[in-house]
């Protein structure tokens, strides 16, 4: 028979509890060094995260309870900041265009960048140049091909309207950066272009590492070249795609650059993704107090979207 | 002494708030005593001083002027892009460590002075000699409960040009056209019939700052704004606005008529007044700038100049331009405010059109003055007509790309929804104004 530590009396029972915990004020117990040297071990991380992501965190949601302008004197304001968002249109037209945004690029990107992998994930003479091409864009950075795009898309004298004009699709004036819609189409796909490329990346070397056994025992059992990308490399790539997936998404929340060099938001608010319009509040309406809070709301918000996908995404053995 | 993980957590978190604390405050710097003996007379050292990116010429002109005639105060220029200047400067004055003198857009300067982060120089600019022929719409934009917190530097203002030549060819007489937009239209009509390649007017279509900069005098014209109200409780003034509604209609007959080049719909400002320079546009709404600096000899010859008309009557012109301000915090203030004076002698102000710009002493205007720059004159010569509003959120409601007032206009004019146009404006102005008045 064994007893249980029910079974103890009470007074054993304590001494039992305190013997157990009394190792864990600092972790459990080393058996070559002194709790001391763990501690001073630790101290720089902590230190770290504490002055570099801790405090400025607990400083901005600090500000985000304030009027906090950036010029003169605040008041604390309590949660006004976070309350006010429920009632700011132009807020919720940026997270609409943010979320329209999002699911025109997220699909494609992940085709387009499949579609790249396969082309290049065998190391057949050429590999390696169809890579470091299909990767350039990304390399180059939005930025910078937004820059070229504001010179491209010109009515008149960009490249965009003179190759459509000499396809015989427009009359090459089209002033694309002017018009809502135009300007998203072009920048979205500007940004298939650019991202596409990443996506390649992470999906090669989850190709790489699938058997090749697996494709010589399916195409044996007769499958078609299409057959084998759906039940073995998609499948396969299950992680990786989910990787892809939520990179696109996260990327496409926080696009900011793309949208500030080539409309900055207009014309009127229709290309205004939400980071933009929190910067125009922090730094164009000067509003930091107002802008944290709605930076705040989109950490957790893309947080929440993040750990969706993850679920959504996880294995199910 | 061993430090257990509870104290350990309760240490790091203190020192993570002492770490933030310094960061808070009040971001109101002391203010420079602009009543001590002596103050603006004799200074001595280094004055730093920031100006915008589109005056630096100017203003480096001016600087090597004032170093040339005294050897104990040093201007330090830094040249800040137009576009990032109000949060450089926000930022510069929450840091605690501002230049001592700001040469800043004149629209923006109330940005500041509500938020009392300039110094008063009422006591200054009322003593000046030539107080009473300063720009009393820059003054405007520089006071704030009859305290007034900068002095006019330059003017930049908007005014309509015409062809001389053109509206010559087409029996127009300016002098009866501009003085409604009535008479405008019928005169522009009779300006493209004079052939397909020439227009009757032109405007920068996608170019909010010149838009607001073009349009805004028609309705000024007429006493009325599109803000109403005093600062701090100010909603547009937009629907119901007749005199807006007047102008935008005024711009889409001429879109639809094709009065207008059809360059204008795309045009961000970056080939603004070549096509009047050329000769093929009658009338131009502009500045001194784009209209003249740029133009030869014989198209400044064919240009003529007036106030911009409002729909049936009354002139007006924007009175834009720069204002000079110093920062509380300022730690040579005395310099600067030498430097300002300096700055707004007759002889400085006489250079200003050489740089695109205008004086904003109407006593600059002298005989040898008119002679050479007789385009400089027409709001020089109507100080009074010169308007800009007072309000936080010029550059929101204005400047910016997604500015309410540029949507407006290209819906009314380049759609033809006046009436959608008016009413979205006026939903996008008050939010857009609450907001900046939190």
């Amino acid at each position: 028979m064994t007893l249980s530590r029910t079974d103890l009396p009470a007074p054993v029972r304590s001494r039992a509890a305190r013997e157990v915990r009394r190792p864990s004020i600092l972790g459990p117990r080393s058996l070559v060094h002194p709790p001391a040297v763990g501690l001073a071990l630790v101290t720089p991380a902590v230190l770290f995260v504490g002055v570099f992501v801790l405090a400025p965190l607990a400083f901005a949601i600090y500000i985000s309870l304030t009027s906090w302008p950036l010029i003169g004197s605040y008041r604390f304001v309590g949660l006004s900041n976070y309350v006010n968002i429920f009632e700011d249109g132009a807020f919720w037209h940026s997270v609409v265009y943010t979320l329209t945004y999002t699911a025109i690029v997220t699909l494609p990107i992940l085709v387009v960048g499949y579609l790249m992998a396969v082309v290049v994930r065998a190391n057949r003479r050429g590999s390696t140049a169809l890579r470091t091409i299909f990767f350039l864009p990304y390399v180059i950075g939005l930025s910078t091909l937004s820059f070229l795009l504001v010179l491209e898309a010109q009515p008149g004298s960009g490249a965009v309207n003179l190759v459509l004009k000499a396809l015989h699709i427009t009359d090459g004036q089209t002033a694309w950066l002017v018009n809502g819609p135009a300007a998203t189409g072009l920048i979205c796909v500007l940004v298939i272009w650019a991202v596409s490329g990443l996506t390649m990346v992470l999906l090669i070397s989850g190709m790489q590492s699938i058997p090749r056994e697996l494709y010589e025992s399916a195409e044996m059992d007769g499958a078609s070249w299409w057959g084998r990308e759906f039940h073995v490399t998609i499948p396969l790539l299950r992680r990786a795609i989910g990787m892809s997936l939520i990179l696109s998404v996260i990327g496409s929340f926080l696009a900011f650059s793309q949208f500030y060099i080539l409309t900055q938001g207009g014309p009127g608010r229709a290309t205004t993704p939400i980071v933009l319009y929190i910067y125009q509040r922090a730094f164009v309406q000067l509003q930091v107090g107002a802008a944290t809070a709605l930076s705040i709301v989109l950490v957790i918000v893309v947080a929440l979207i993040s750990a969706g996908q993850f679920w959504l995404l996880r294995e199910r053995d | 002494m061993a430090l257990k993980r509870r104290e350990f957590l309760q240490v790091s978190a203190l020192a993570g708030l002492a770490a933030t604390l310094p960061a808070c405050g009040s971001g109101i710097l002391a203010e420079p005593d602009v009543t001590a003996a002596g103050f603006g007379e004799a200074a001595r050292g280094t004055v730093t001083m920031w100006c915008r990116g589109a005056t630096q010429a100017g203003v480096q002109v001016v600087i090597d002027k004032f170093h040339a005639s005294q050897n104990q105060v040093h201007i330090n220029l830094t040249p800040v892009p137009d576009g990032q200047y109000v949060t450089k400067l926000a930022t510069a004055i929450r840091s605690g460590d501002v230049p001592d003198i700001v040469d800043i857009d004149d629209i923006n300067s109330m940005l500041f002075i509500y938020r009392g982060v300039f110094t008063d120089l009422t006591s200054l600019v009322n003593a000046l000699p030539y107080r009473q022929h300063m720009s009393p719409g820059h003054l405007r934009l520089a006071t704030d409960n009859d305290r007034i917190y900068a002095v006019p530097y330059l003017a930049d203002n908007s005014v309509l040009w015409y062809n001389k030549q053109l509206l010559e060819r087409a029996g127009v007489d300016p002098t009866k056209a501009v003085t409604s937009l009535a008479g405008l239209l019928e005169a522009a009509r009779r300006i493209h019939a004079l052939g397909p390649d020439v227009y009757a007017w032109s405007i920068a279509g996608n170019s909010p700052g010149i838009l607001g900069f073009v349009v805004q005098p028609h309705i000024w014209a007429t006493g009325t704004d599109n803000i109403s109200g005093t600062l701090g409780s100010q909603r547009g003034h937009v629907e119901g606005n007749e005199p807006l509604r007047k102008t935008l209609e005024f711009y889409r007959t001429m879109w639809q008529e094709k009065l207008l080049p059809a360059a204008n719909y795309a045009d961000a400002g970056t080939t603004w007044g070549s096509d009047f320079r050329a000769g093929k546009i009658g009338f131009f709404p502009s500045n001194y700038a784009a209209t003249v600096v740029g133009a030869d000899p014989a198209a400044r010859a064919r240009t003529g100049v007036t106030l911009l008309p409002g729909p049936e009557g009354g002139t007006a012109f924007f009175d834009g331009g720069d204002n000079l301000c110093i920062p509380r915090g300022a730690k040579n203030a005395s310099g600067a405010w030498q430097f300002a004076k300096f700055a707004l002698d007759v002889q400085q102000q006489q250079l200003l059109p050489a740089g695109g710009y205008t004086p904003v002493r109407g006593d600059a205007a002298t005989g040898p003055f008119r002679q050479k720059y007789p385009l400089n004159l027409a709001p020089l010569d109507h100080l009074d007509r010169g308007y800009a509003p007072v309000t936080l959120a010029y550059n929101l409601l204005y400047n910016q790309p997604d500015s309410p007032f540029i949507a407006m206009f290209r819906r009314a004019v380049f759609s033809g929804d006046v009436d959608g146009a008016l009413h979205a404006g006026q939903q996008s102005y008050d939010q857009i104004l609450q907001q900046a008045q939190l």
